[in-house]
This record gives C-alpha cells, structure tokens and sequence, in this order.
C-alpha cells in the first residue's frame, strides 16, 4: 500500500512542479480566482445585504384576511423585512402602471372573494405583475404566492376530506381549523424564499467559481494526453505502479488546484467585499465535493478524447452546458420549470442550492446534506467509469 | 525450469479479429531473442502484452515465474521496457526524466543517485546529461530512452525498434551497450527492422506473421530449414510485377518478391544453377541488368516462412 501512495505520491509531485515551472498553477489556483472575485464583487456591488431592495404592490380585491396575512407575514420575516416593502394599489392597472414605471418592482394580485373562497376550501387565484427591469423583485413576489397557492391547496384538500368524512357543511371551516389546517390568517412558513436566499455577488461569485472549477480540473486531463503523446503515459504504466496511479496522479493535482481556487475566490469575495457565504466548514465541505465531482467528470469525459484539442473542447462544452443548466450564470429561479429540474442533475445546481441555504439562513452543514451526498455521488458515478476505463488501458 | 519470460498463446483481437493469434515463446534467463516480422504482423502488440500495457484476450505471460495477470506489479518490476518512440519530457534534462523514473521504479535516493551516474555513462551521455532533452540529437533522445529503462538493474530488457531513426554512429553505440548488457547477464528481447541488428545481437529469433510465430530458433536452425535455397536479387528495367508472376512458375523458384521499383528477390534451389532459366523466363517482360546470388541468410529465411521482405 505504501509503494502505491508512493508511486502517486511521485506522480502527482512531477506534475506539480511541472504547473509551477510553466506557471499555470500560480495562475489558475490564485490570480485568476482573485480577479474573478474582484471583478463580480466591482460589478454588482459588493456588499449583499442591499443587493435587493424593492417594492412589491399589493392589489387586495378581496379585502379579507389572507392579503393581510401575507403582508404581515411577508414583513415579519427576517429574511425579507429589510429587501422588500409593501405598497397597496386600488386595482390592476395602478399596480401595472407603477411596475412600468418602476415605482414598483412587482405585484401581487389578490382577486375578489379569494379569502371567503379559501376558507370554504374552494382554491382561490392570485396573479403577479413584472418587469423584466426588476426581475429579482418577480422571483421575490412569485415566490410569495407560490407559498400562498401551498397553503392554499393544503387548505382545500382538508376541507376535501372533512367533507368526505361527513363533517356537515356550515361546521366544515370551524373544524379544519380547530384540526390545524391554516385559516384565512395564512402564516408564511420559515423557507427560504427564492430571489431573497443569496445576493447577487455570492451567487455570482460562486456560479463562476463552480465553473472555472471545471477548466482546473480540465488541466488534469490535458496533462494526462500530453503523457499519452509523449510517449511517457505508457513508460509509467510499464512500471511498477498500479494501473490507475497515472490518472490518479493527475487527477489529486487537478482536484487540488480547482479546490485552492474556489476557496480563493470564496475568501477574496469574502475578505475585498465583506459578503459572506455561510458557515465555514459547511462553504468548504461543500467546494470540496463540487471539486471532487468536477474532477471525476471532466476525467470520465476526456477519457472519451483523443487529442489536447479535443479534451479542451470537451471541457468547455462541459463547464458551459452545466453552468447554463445549473444556474451558474442565470440563477436557477429565474429559469423555466423544465430547466429547474435539469438543474438537480448538474453539480452546479446543487453547489448553487446549498450555496444559498447557507448564505441566506446562516445554518451549518446539516443544511447541506442532501446538497453534498448529491455531488459526492456525481462524483463516483462519473469516476468509476473514467478508472475502469483507464485501468483496462482504454483510455484516450 | 523458470525461463526469465514465458508467453502462451497470447491472443489479442480488435473487432472480432486476432492481431495476435496464439502466441507463445520462451527467453531463457540470460539469453538474447530477437523478433522479427514486417510492420503490421502484430510485434508491437505482442510486446504491449508482454510488459503489461495491453491486457490480453487470452493466454498468459510469466516473467521470472511471476504472472503478469495475476502481479503485475511484481512482473513489471523486474522488465526493463524501451519504446519504439522516445519517451521522455523534452523540457527536462536526461538527469530529471531518469531522477522521475527511477523513482516510480522506487528507487531509494542514494541509490537513484549512483544509478543516473552510472546509466548516463553507459550510453555516452555523462556530459550531457543536465541538458534538456529537447536540445538533444536524435541519436542522443534514443540512448537516453534506452537508460531509462536501465536504471533499476532489471533481469530482462524489452526492445522495440531501438534503433529507428538514428545515425550510424548512434546505431553503433546502442548495439555495443545492449551487446555489454547481455554479456553481463541480462536477459533479452529485441524487435527491429534491421535484420543485421538482430543477427549480430540476439542467439535465438521468432519470426513472427499476421499475428503467429511462425519459426522459432538459432540463426543456423532457420537457414536450415531453406534447405540448398539461395536468394537471387534481379535488377530489371521492365514490368517488375508481370516478371514476378513469371518467375514463380520457374521450377525450383520458391518465392519471388518486389523489393524496388525495378528489383526482384527471389528464393530459389540451388539458384545458382537455375540462372539461365531465370533469365529465360522474364525474356520479353524486362531487361536484366544486374544479378546476384548470396549464401542462405536469416534475411532469406524470413522470406521464405513470409513470402515478405522485412521492410514490405
């Protein structure tokens, strides 16, 4: 066991010295990750408790308790008392004019009747207003009613089933809220509320991390063909060392250099901007895992190359395909339902989810559970394949 | 009796066909074997079989008793491999690339130390050896792909094409530093195109055809086997095809070879006496205008279990 580490261990050492000789280990790993940090941190400002501050329009036609409800819910919350403030309108169209104007940043539309409608377990229609001049305040108010429209449902589907039980009619509302079913007085629930979980320059700042994440890794890859065509990829695996100890080898250097990276953007963002991205140990457990899964990929993928032009392509279509998808550069809320699924199957979905628990609600690693088993089982579904590959001399 | 390498029935396929088909030979310990066969008879996939970087589809390989399949760790321990191409990095000097592997080898450093001295002196390049290897001759990268694969002392040497590509001078040098070698006990096997390298090298030769060996021993018990053939080259201003065809028919013509664009070889018994009716043969077809008839060699031998040149 110790000459396997050895014959690793000597491995990744060459390649080490060989990205400090050409430089590309400083680059990658320290002054390319601080001017990514800068750049998004100059960009969208900084500090990210005043990344959001909106206005959202109320349009009560209802005049019953549950508008009421979510204003006040909305303003006791946390999270959103400092972003977002509440302005009533007498109808639509005021409510539209002002979200066109900007005066708003968007609108909730209560229709009338919809509190007697909920209470009588009946469903109700809530619409919002946008402006794609504010789209933060959209994800903000959608987010709003998509709690609303829960309640709602869980509301219905009670008075559903007391009625089917027998409770008479006129005694149904007592008892679904005498039974714990929310009444018109509607309580948001704690959850996180999307658009408000992370600024901006954190979810940038972090996308664009988890992204260059995968060109580092790339670089294990490229160094892995350069052996292949210089000959020395076959002199060491006619050595004496296991079969996979070559991809390994490259593979230990490329999972540490993207790490180093993302912790120095994660710490540059953090130390030049003041924004902060959660509990420590969960941010770090958290790279660590995207990092692991990055690396396996970007090696199960290569492993299907055959020239440095081709794992370079490879990698880029990669790393743009999984950021597009996994809301590294469109946050994931602002896109279609369709590609918020697509998003739980990328790592940069789930660096993203957890990334956002945690810099919103402040929690630790337990938060972030689902989030790292998830990346970790990318990781060894993608890296079996890539050693079997490599072991069985197939690779490239 | 444990041979320093032992192959059986090596088989390798790709889509379906065998490249090799059934291979097996046998490298006493401290012998000299040369494998000979034209591009393409499976030579090179033999030898990434027997070194451990292709995994056969079947048969086996034993070095020094140990089993490839089941250790190859161990088995590999104890080959010295020279690729066919140069395998070094050419941005660092002979000194670093033999420092990198030796110590995959896991060499201790003292002894690495002593080594890389004592290798860069046995191929001549002592006084260069701290310079990069892109900066080096042809020559020069082949004789420090060949120290790399002596540093750990190993009990057998595998040799592809050692030789390609370099300067007589070079040649010269290589040969008499594998001729040392095997004097001093090290066991081994040796492919290359130069029939004259193999014969002044190696004791014992396979010959090796799409994929089978199909002779195997000493230089005097393949000549043999021609029996009174000799080889006939013709020279010939004409249809160097057509006069072939022609040729084959001749009673006593073995084998009959294109070997230029106006050069024929030919194998035939007791060439000398069958001239007349050489000549005869390709009348009207070409014009000959030069002829010469040589002793049966190892060349003529390859030739005759073939039906190739080695270079074809």
């Amino acid at each position: 066991m110790l000459t396997k580490l050895s014959a690793l261990a000597v491995v990744a050492g060459h390649e080490v010295r060989a990205r400090l000789r050409d430089g590309t280990a400083v680059l990658i790993a320290f002054v390319a990750p601080v001017l990514l940090a800068t750049l998004f941190g100059v960009a969208l400002g900084g500090d990210d408790e005043q990344a959001l501050d909106t206005t959202i329009g109320i349009v009560d036609n209802d005049g019953g308790e549950v508008p009421a409800s979510v204003q006040r819910e909305a303003m006791d919350s946390e999270q959103l008392r400092d972003m977002i403030g509440f302005e009533r309108f007498p109808d639509v169209d005021a409510a539209q004019q002002a979200v066109d104007d900007g005066a708003a940043g968007a609108a909730i539309v209560f229709e009338e009747g919809f509190s007697e409608s909920v209470s009588a377990g009946e469903g109700g229609e809530v619409s919002v207003l946008e402006s794609a001049e504010a789209p933060y305040a959209g994800v903000v108010a959608r987010s709003l009613v998509d709690q609303v429209s829960s309640l709602v449902a869980s509301r219905t589907l009670a008075v559903d089933v007391s009625l089917a039980a027998g409770v008479p009619p006129e005694r149904v509302t007592e008892f679904v809220e005498e039974n714990g079913a929310d009444g018109p007085a509607l309580r948001l629930s704690d959850a996180t509320v999307a658009g408000a979980q992370v600024g901006m320059t954190v979810h940038y700042g972090a996308g664009m991390a988890v992204m260059f994440a995968f060109f580092v890794a790339g670089t294990s890859a490229r160094a892995l063909l350069t052996d292949r065509q210089l000959g020395t990829l076959d002199r060491i695996r006619a050595g004496p060392v296991p079969a996979w100890t070559p991809l390994a080898g490259k593979a230990v250097v490329g999972f540490g250099l993207a790490l180093v990276s993302m912790c120095t953007t994660w710490v540059s963002s953090e130390l030049i901007f003041g924004v902060s991205w959660g509990d420590p140990v969960a941010v770090l457990l958290l790279l660590v895992a995207h990092v692991f899964a990055a690396t396996m990929l970007v090696l199960l993928v290569a492993s299907r190359a055959r020239t440095d032009a081709q794992v370079d392509g490879f990698v880029l279509g990669l790393a743009f395909v999984l950021a597009l998808l996994g809301g590294s550069i469109v946050p994931v809320y602002d896109l279609p339902d369709f590609l918020q699924t697509a998003a739980l199957v990328t790592p940069n979905g789930w660096v993203s989810e957890g990334i956002g628990q945690l810099a919103a609600a402040g929690t630790g690693v337990s938060d972030v559970t689902t989030p790292l088993l998830v990346l970790v089982g990318i990781g060894v579904a993608a890296g079996i394949p890539a050693f079997l590959r490599f072991s069985k001399g197939r690779f490239a | 009796m444990t041979f320093a390498l032992t192959c059986e029935n090596l088989v390798k396929r790709y889509d379906g066909t065998a490249v090799v088909d059934h291979v097996g030979f046998h490298i006493d310990s401290g012998e000299a074997y040369g494998l000979l066969g034209p591009n393409g008879a499976g030579k090179t996939t033999t030898i990434s079989m027997l070194v451990g970087l292709l995994r056969p589809d079947g048969g086996s390989v034993q070095v020094n008793g140990i089993e490839m399949g089941s250790d190859p760790v161990e088995a590999k321990r104890l080959i010295g491999y020279v690729p066919q191409e140069i395998a070094l990095y050419p941005e660092l000097t002979a000194r670093e690339n033999l420092r990198y592997f030796g110590r995959l080898y896991g060499l201790g450093r003292r002894r690495l130390a002593a080594r890389i001295t004592e290798v860069l002196d046995a191929v001549g390049l002592s006084e260069r050896g701290d310079d990069k290897v892109q900066t080096y001759s042809g020559g020069m990268k082949r004789r420090a792909n060949i120290g790399v694969a002596l540093l750990h002392e190993p009990e057998l040497l595998i040799l592809d094409e050692p030789t390609v590509g370099v300067d007589p001078q070079s040649r010269v040098a290589i040969l008499d530093s594998i001729e040392r070698l095997v004097g001093e006990g090290v066991s081994l096997l040796y492919t290359s195109h130069y029939m004259e390298e193999v014969e002044r090298v190696c004791t014992r030769v396979g010959i090796i055809d799409k994929g089978r060996v199909v002779a195997d021993g000493t230089r005097r018990e393949l000549v043999a086997e021609l029996g009174g053939t000799d080889k006939v080259d013709l020279v010939l201003d004409g249809d160097v095809h057509a006069a072939a065809e022609k040729l084959r028919a001749v009673e006593g013509v073995t084998e009959a070879a294109v070997t230029g664009q106006n050069s024929l070889r030919l194998l035939a018994v007791g060439g000398r006496h069958l001239l007349p009716a050489l000549l005869g043969a390709v009348d009207g077809l070409a014009q000959v205008t030069g002829v010469d008839v040589i002793e049966p060699d190892l060349e003529a031998a390859f030739l005759h279990l073939t039906g190739s040149t080695l270079r074809d």
